[in-house]
């Protein structure tokens, strides 16, 4: 975008030939792209606005309702609000988390050690591991009576925990289970530190400072495009989480884990109430929409980018 | 001025490469319909005629690698002995209720498929199942079934049977039995312990790491190596009891919710105190991490556990002194028939070759399933003549107690589990589960979990198909 920008003489309409050639193969390049997006994703979506205003359940007619759907979901529906807060409850949890624990694994494999990469394949390996595999292996591990979790609280003398399946401690177990799932994250952050420019940390050097004080008013600040690019990518997929429940849970225990997206997939398909998952995923989508904008206005309140001023 | 020719020319190229792309899409997906439309006219003279044109039935089902293996052979064999009829058969290992669902969205229906019972009522009622009440006088195996097996959305008006018929059970490891001196568990529904007897009976087989049982002073709970019995949480491990304690669901009609009856708080608290009070059986939890049943007995983690009948398909491969017993009663002995059927789709174009494949493909003399201990027939000289009872229960699979444990506990005492009746039933069940869990972890008592439940239930109530 920016170096079409820097072509085009400000003002003149006219492309000149390149410049013309290079957009028509450039919109030729992207249409598969493009087209998928109107096809596969634009028409599904419109088509989910109309049916939740329906009453559709699969295999029986359809009749125009209204606002009927929203109405039960916010007014009558107790596993709606449950799921909303189930899952805003995980990605409270799992956002700050995975956060933190990823710029921290980033920070640490921007060090000069020996064997770097092979720590850098080991933190991003579990992102290659398929969710089904990773959840059974979590299954074991959360296990009360011989998982490893259990015995390493054990053999360290605290009480044991019965993780995923207690009610209490569901939640948390998966959270604790997301942070395993950070290497997409730390590699981002990673590609970030390494575009921190060095003239500024020896600017720290040259006036006394610390590491501390290189962390706090280098790296940080410099880092703040890539946390809020993370950021966003995080609260977007963690209110989308869905495998853990299907694979691990169920929902369980007492609906403890019934994930928004979750529920959303058994209204549809275990209880064929079609309309009314469409409604639950506008609903969805007009909740992660809001959290997006929001964090995107509070962007210019922290967010700098170098050779610019903070605006 | 070329250049934007090639454009053109290129941005025609993929239209056409897109709609070419769609129309291969459809037609895979038309070709089954189009040809069978072509089909239907000559269908409706075979009827009359006896030179028939080929038809072809597609046929979706679920179940394991070896339950697939023996539906693969049943088809052959209709082939065979059905020259003009070739079945598709499609194996669905995954989420079946997600796959028939979107093919009901899409029009792209199967012509035979098994189905959940609370999709296959409703969609009976709904007239997109095939109503097979014409076809009883044709298919007298199909009309001498047993009674509880039929799914009925309205009152006469079926839409076939279970695939086949199951009913929970129990089963045992024998030699834990004999090596704690205790009577093995009867076989016939009249003498069915009572509650206080199996309690006993289960703590006399649980055992702590000191070899302490639970009736010792000695017993430590901590520390359980064998427990007496396991019970699955889901309502096929807890609506015997119900039934058998005079006890249900709902009212008679289906309209009110009734588990927070005295008789149904009786049977939850009795099941939850097996776990916490007396600790005779593993926790919902200790349960959710233990193998199936054959490997709990045969590894000697427990020494009774109620499951399905299916189950015993799992013991061929358990090399155990197992046998198997009828439920523990409260007031009357009862178990339940449970299952889910194989409808005939309403959209199907040829019913009278679809209704031949359906008497066909679980037809005990074409199915190894039955023999093998994974599938009860259905038909009721199965359970009636000697005859017939010898052709699937006369071998290895089938333990020595079966005939009177299994089989006449069925015809004598099994009642239909709440599925082949209830509305709504598959909206219910989820709420009862996700309640029930507090139950099964010790949160709550039985009488607050049920008192509570009533408030999630009772809107979901839309009476019984029978009440029609």
């Amino acid at each position: 975008m920016n170096r079409a920008m820097t072509k085009l003489p400000p003002g003149k309409m006219r492309l000149s030939g390149v410049a013309r050639m290079e957009r028509n193969w450039g919109i030729l390049f992207a249409l598969p792209a493009i087209l998928g997006f109107f096809i596969f994703v634009l028409g599904p979506i419109i088509a989910a606005l109309v049916f939740s205003l329906t009453n559709w359940s699969i295999g029986s007619d359809m009749e125009f309702i209204g606002l009927d759907n929203y109405r039960t979901m916010v007014a009558e529906d107790t596993l709606f609000t449950k799921s909303l807060f189930v899952t805003v409850y995980y990605a409270l949890g799992s956002v700050p988390l995975g956060i933190v624990i990823s710029f921290a694994v980033a920070m640490l494999l921007n060090q000069k050690v020996r064997g770097l990469s092979i720590f850098r394949t080991i933190y991003y390996l579990p992102v290659l591991v398929p969710t089904i595999a990773n959840s059974m292996l979590w299954l074991w591990l959360f296990n009360p009576d011989f998982g490893l979790l259990n015995s390493i609280l054990d053999s360290a003398g605290l009480p044991k925990s019965q993780w995923i399946y207690d009610e209490g401690t569901a939640i948390p177990s998966l959270i604790l289970m997301s942070t395993w799932g950070i290497g997409n994250a730390a590699v981002i952050f990673l590609a970030g530190l390494q575009g921190v420019p060095g003239h500024l940390y020896e600017a720290v050097e040259i006036d006394g400072g610390g590491a501390l004080r290189k962390f706090w008013h280098v790296t940080l600040p410099s880092m703040t495009p890539t946390i809020f690019f993370n950021l966003v990518m995080m609260i977007i997929g963690t209110l989308q989480v869905f495998d853990q429940a299907y694979v691990m849970t169920n929902g369980g225990p007492n609906n403890a884990t019934l994930f928004y997206i979750f529920y959303l997939y058994r209204k549809a398909f275990t209880e064929t109430h079609m309309a009314y998952a469409s409604a639950m995923a506008w609903v969805l989508f007009l909740i992660i929409m809001a959290l997006t904008a929001l964090v995107f206005r509070s962007s210019r309140f922290w967010v700098y980018y170098e050779g610019e001023g903070r605006s | 001025m070329k250049k934007r020719r090639i454009w053109v020319v290129l941005l025609l190229a993929l239209c056409l490469a897109l709609v070419a792309a769609a129309c291969g899409n459809n037609n895979t997906s038309t070709t089954n319909t189009s040809n069978t439309v072509k089909d239907d006219a000559a269908v409706k003279e075979t009827v009359t005629e006896p030179s028939k044109d080929p038809v072809t039935l597609s046929f979706m089902y679920w179940g394991s690698a070896f339950e697939k293996e023996a539906v693969e052979k049943m088809i052959k064999a209709f082939e065979a002995s059905h020259p003009h009829i070739k079945i598709k058969g499609e194996h669905v290992p995954g989420d079946f209720t997600t796959k028939i669902n979107t093919l009901m969205a899409t029009n792209e229906l199967p012509d035979v498929s098994y189905l959940g019972e609370g999709l296959a009522l409703k969609w009976g009622a709904e007239g997109k199942v095939l109503d097979m009440t014409p076809y009883m006088d044709l298919y007298p195996a199909l009309a001498n079934r047993l009674p509880q097996t039929y799914y009925n959305y309205a009152p006469g008006k079926t839409i076939g049977t279970n695939t086949a018929a199951e009913i929970i059970t129990m089963y045992y490891n024998k030699d834990l039995f004999t090596e704690g001196g205790v009577e093995l568990p009867p076989t016939d529904g009249a003498s069915a312990w009572t509650w206080e007897q199996f309690l006993e009976t289960a703590m006399k087989l649980t055992k702590d790491n000191k070899g302490n049982t639970a009736i010792d002073a000695a017993f430590d709970p901590e520390n359980i190596v064998q427990y007496g019995i396991s019970f699955p949480t889901w309502w096929g491990g807890w609506y015997p009891f119900l039934l058998s304690n005079g006890a249900d669901l709902t009212n008679e009609d289906g309209t009110k919710y009734a588990m927070n009856s005295p008789e149904s708080i009786e049977v939850f608290q009795k099941l939850q105190d097996l776990m916490y009070k007396y600790h005779v059986a593993p926790t919902a939890t200790q349960q959710q991490n233990m193998p199936a049943t054959n490997v709990r007995l045969q590894t000697k983690k427990v020494a009774m556990a109620i499951d399905g009948q299916w189950a015993l398909l799992d013991f061929a491969s358990t090399k155990m002194n197992f046998g198997m017993g009828v439920l523990p009663k409260f007031k009357e002995p009862k178990t339940i028939i449970l299952g889910a059927p194989t409808v005939i789709f309403s959209s199907t174009k040829h019913p009278e070759e679809a209704m031949e494949f359906y008497v066909y493909h679980n037809n005990p003399e074409q199915v190894d399933l039955f023999k093998q201990g994974l599938w009860m027939p259905l038909e009721e000289k199965y359970y009636t003549e000697q005859d017939a009872i010898d052709s699937w229960i006369n071998n290895e699979a089938h333990p020595a107690e079966y005939k009177e444990a299994v089989i006449d506990y069925t015809v004598k005492y099994a009642e239909q589990s709440p599925s082949y009746d209830l509305k709504n039933f598959a909206e219910i069940d989820p709420k009862i589960g996700a309640a029930l869990d507090k139950l099964w972890t010790n949160k709550e008592p039985a009488e607050k979990v049920l008192n509570d439940l009533e408030k999630e239930v009772q809107p979901l109530l839309q009476g019984k198909y029978s009440n029609e």
